[in-house]
């Protein structure tokens, strides 16, 4: 990736780097598909270069509307009685193990 | 309570439920709100395990209510509008639905949404189309579109939402219904599929302020499943008259909806309120942080659908890294793998200072802005979107377009505020909603100043609606 982060030089996304996002995010994309995506993720992101007009000297990033510090809860054992139910939506199974194919 | 007698004994009877799903029936060949609906479908889950409030009769009890299907209801599906889930059995019931059911509420449907509540106009759906009840050929907005839909034909006196960036407050204005963003945190997001969870929370869209209020009060308070969720703390001030801050320049919206705004502040001041214009820098770059974090937290929340535990799986894969790849391929539609996509982006080494980490900064600055403004005023009022409901197709908007629109309303979702679309009045046929916007845990100041403004300008309802068939 050659791309500066400086102002004026606009993102762009060509298939190479989409196909490198994708694998990143374990999707599979036809090429019909990847030429369109390519499109609208190269157009938001020039878009999203539009915060860098905004002065954000001294701010500290927002990661949580309102959470200001960590809650922890007791270090207790708590029923769950959903493991049943959760296994019944499994696609493939044996028994109590979900079947995936050969690793090897 | 007024508004919600003549609902009580809906499901009373053979002789009423009949009647009510006849009335669905005949709108739902029409408007296609619901994914599911069965008001048979027997909940014991929901009884058993909220209890029962003692012998005194709830206002809720008995009556019907619809849950946008990204919002777990045990005994019926979990599907989030997307082929990757289709068919899923919920194992269990979001909090926020059984305090509902514990009060004797009973879910009768899922409705219809954007496909993991990722659009404007419910249209990103793979499992059906939704239509404005007002006019067939336009969106019901989105992405809690089902659920407005709902609402405003009458099939339900509310019916729960989700809201990231606007996806309760935008359907409700495109249908001339009530819906309430609460603030973040106060209702419990365990049993809501996660989008951007730093973003996003569950509310009500309903046909009046009274009700949103009761579901509201219902639902909201910490909860252990819920990590992020914070006790209600109003500051039990309330403001009178209410001092209202409006926006000065509007350039951007229709010629309708800026009328409607207009006509809306000479309302407010007839009804005696104060009324002073502010202006919000940061408006013109809500979208772009927006859409950089809520992208950012779906690519990490959506990697979970893999194909394995539950959902969607291919045919056949040689191994298991096929596997996850042919599942996530034909599970998400495109709507989504863009997000996923411009999510897993931009937080790739090397541009998360660029863009990840300004977003944020950027919220601060907008939280920050907010946060001014509310020192000299007690709610804000706004726009919600920036044109009526749309078309679909050709002539309605880009989904590029549809994002720039979400500038009003994802401004509460990066403050954490809470925000009320309410029905302003309608040009054309088609009805147009503004919003309230108040600090946070401050829901009451937008009951009140939707609930008075409600006085001059009454709701409407569409053609084909009717309350006679629960009388």
């Amino acid at each position: 990736m050659t791309r500066g982060g400086g102002v004026g030089n606009l993102p762009e996304v060509d298939t190479k780097e989409l196909y490198t996002t994708a694998s990143l995010a374990q999707l599979e994309l036809t090429e019909q598909e990847a030429e369109r995506l390519a499109a609208a993720v190269g157009q938001m992101l020039e878009y999203f270069s539009k915060m860098r007009e905004i002065d954000v000297e001294g701010l500290e990033p927002t990661t949580h509307a309102l959470l200001k510090t960590n809650r922890v809860r007791e270090d207790v054992v708590v029923e769950s009685a959903l493991a049943d139910a959760l296994l019944e939506n499994a696609p493939e199974r044996e028994d109590r193990f979900i079947v995936i194919p050969n690793v090897l | 309570m007024e508004g919600l007698s003549s609902w009580r004994n809906v499901l009373s009877s053979s002789r009423t439920k009949q009647a009510y799903a006849g009335y669905v029936r005949e709108w739902e060949s029409r408007i296609g709100a619901f994914l599911e609906f069965d008001p048979d479908r027997s909940l014991p889950g929901g009884q058993s395990r909220g209890g029962t409030r003692g012998a005194s009769s709830h206002p809720l009890e008995g009556i019907p209510f619809a849950a946008k299907d990204n919002i777990a209801v045990e005994g019926f599906s979990l599907t989030c509008a997307s082929r990757m889930l289709e068919g899923l059995a919920s194992p269990y019931t979001a909090t926020a639905v059984s305090r509902l059911q514990a009060t004797g509420a009973v879910v009768v449907g899922k409705t219809n949404l954007d496909e993991f509540g990722m659009g404007s106009s419910t249209d990103t759906s793979a499992l059906g189309r939704t239509s404005n009840p007002w006019d067939r050929s336009r969106v019901p907005g989105g992405s809690s579109g089902g659920s407005a839909a709902a609402v405003a034909a009458g099939l339900v006196p509310f019916a729960l939402g989700s809201d990231t960036g606007g996806s309760i407050r935008q359907p409700a204005a495109f249908c001339g219904v009530y819906g309430l963003k609460p603030t973040y945190g106060v209702v419990s997001r365990y049993g809501l599929v996660a989008y951007a969870s730093s973003l996003e929370g569950i509310g009500v869209v309903a046909e009046s302020t009274c009700i949103a209020r009761l579901v509201f009060e219902t639902m909201r308070g910490l909860d252990p499943l819920d990590h992020s969720s914070v006790e209600h703390q109003p500051s039990g001030e309330s403001p009178s008259p209410l001092r209202v801050g409006v926006l000065g320049g509007l350039s951007e919206l229709s010629d309708g909806v800026e009328g409607v705004y207009r006509e809306a502040i000479k309302t407010l001041r007839e009804l005696g309120m104060t009324v002073s214009e502010i202006e919000l820098k940061t408006l013109d770059y809500v979208v772009p942080a927006y859409y950089t974090i809520a992208t950012a937290e779906a690519s990490a929340n959506l990697a979970r659908f893999n194909g394995i535990r539950y959902g969607h799986r291919p045919v056949h894969a040689e191994n298991p890294e096929q596997l996850v790849q042919s599942a996530r391929d034909e599970g998400f539609g495109e709507e989504v793998k863009l997000r996923i996509l411009l999510g897993t982006y931009v937080l790739r080494s090397g541009f998360q200072d660029q863009y990840y980490v300004r977003a944020q900064r950027v919220r601060t600055a907008i939280r920050n802005e907010l946060a001014a403004a509310f020192a000299g005023v007690d709610v804000l009022l706004m726009p919600v979107f920036p044109t009526a409901a749309f078309k679909r197709g050709e002539e309605g908007l880009t989904p590029f377009q549809q994002k720039l629109a979400d500038k009003f309303t994802a401004t509460a979702n990066l403050a954490g505020v809470p925000g009320l679309a309410f029905p302003a009045g309608a040009v054309d046929g088609l009805p147009i909603g503004l919003q309230f916007l108040a600090p946070a845990f401050e829901e009451e100041r937008l009951f009140r100043a939707a609930e008075r403004f409600a006085e001059a300008v009454p709701i409407q309802h569409p053609a084909g609606y009717s309350a006679e068939w629960r009388r």
